[in-house]
């Protein structure tokens, strides 16, 4: 999740989350085909449309297309393959949303809000 | 560490995963499987014992699962979209080999077997092509 969110911050989640939070908001979740704890950024919400080369995809009620930040080319740079996320495990239910992550409060430097994009 | 820091730390982690690929492909993986397909159907045709054709049916579907495997992640790991370039018909050639591989798992004529192997090696001269051995063996030491 480079640039938004580096290894090692320390952040505020808010569990109250009944819904999926906006596109644009940064997300923790349970990975579908994991059940790892994961965070991700919600690309698009119920309802919404996915996009792909050939045509796209329409969002359940309770459902979330989640991202990453980093693109393939910049997780290479770092010795990763593809990031983790929708693209890989599909839409992700709301029963599998843990909360949506609103603060970084360490390291210091950079203490404030997670931005929507 | 003082008690408001130990107080502070987050007690969960959370993880933004990649996948973690080792980085290693060769089609020669998939084709000593598909060749395991070709040898049993031999093997299949000239033993009428039932027992040894049942088992050999066997062993035929579990190798040409491990075809598929290996050629599903060559396809989603190894080959990028800007390999498209080089080789436009890739998509396609996955597409009609993987298909090959269902044939091969239902069939017991050599000649789909042998179909399987050359798709396989077009795939070998794309994954050349695009400097698939250069960029993901780790060389050989010679004696």
């Amino acid at each position: 999740m480079r640039p938004a969110i580096e290894p090692g911050d320390w952040l505020l989640v808010d569990p109250r989350v009944r819904r999926w939070p906006a596109p644009g908001s940064v997300v923790v979740f349970r990975e579908p085909d994991t059940d790892e704890l994961a965070i991700k950024r919600v690309a698009a919400g119920p309802g919404e449309r996915v996009s792909f080369a050939e045509g796209y995809l329409v969002l359940g009620e309770d459902e979330a297309w989640l991202t990453a930040d980093a693109d393939s080319a910049v997780t290479a740079e770092l010795g990763f393959g593809d990031p983790r996320d929708s693209r890989n495990y599909g839409p992700v239910p709301l029963e599998l949303l843990v909360g949506r992550a609103w603060f970084r409060y360490a390291p210091l430097a950079r203490l404030g809000p997670l931005r929507r994009r | 560490m003082s008690r408001l820091t130990r107080w502070l730390t987050p007690s969960t982690v959370v993880r933004a995963h990649c996948d973690l690929p080792c980085g290693v492909y060769d089609p020669e993986q998939a084709r000593i499987e598909a060749e395991s397909c070709y040898k049993i159907i031999e093997k299949y045709q000239a033993n009428s014992d039932a027992t040894f054709r049942t088992r050999a049916i066997a062993i035929k579907e579990e190798r040409a699962e491990l075809v598929k495997h290996h050629l599903d992640v060559l396809w989603h790991d190894y080959f990028k979209p800007e390999h498209l370039e080089k080789v436009p018909k890739l998509h396609d050639m996955f597409w009609n080999a993987t298909k090959q591989v269902s044939k091969v798992k239902a069939s017991t004529d050599l000649a789909d077997a042998k179909k399987l192997l050359e798709q396989i090696d077009e795939i070998d001269a794309a994954w050349k092509a695009t400097g698939g051995a250069e960029k993901t063996r780790v060389v050989k030491q010679t004696a």
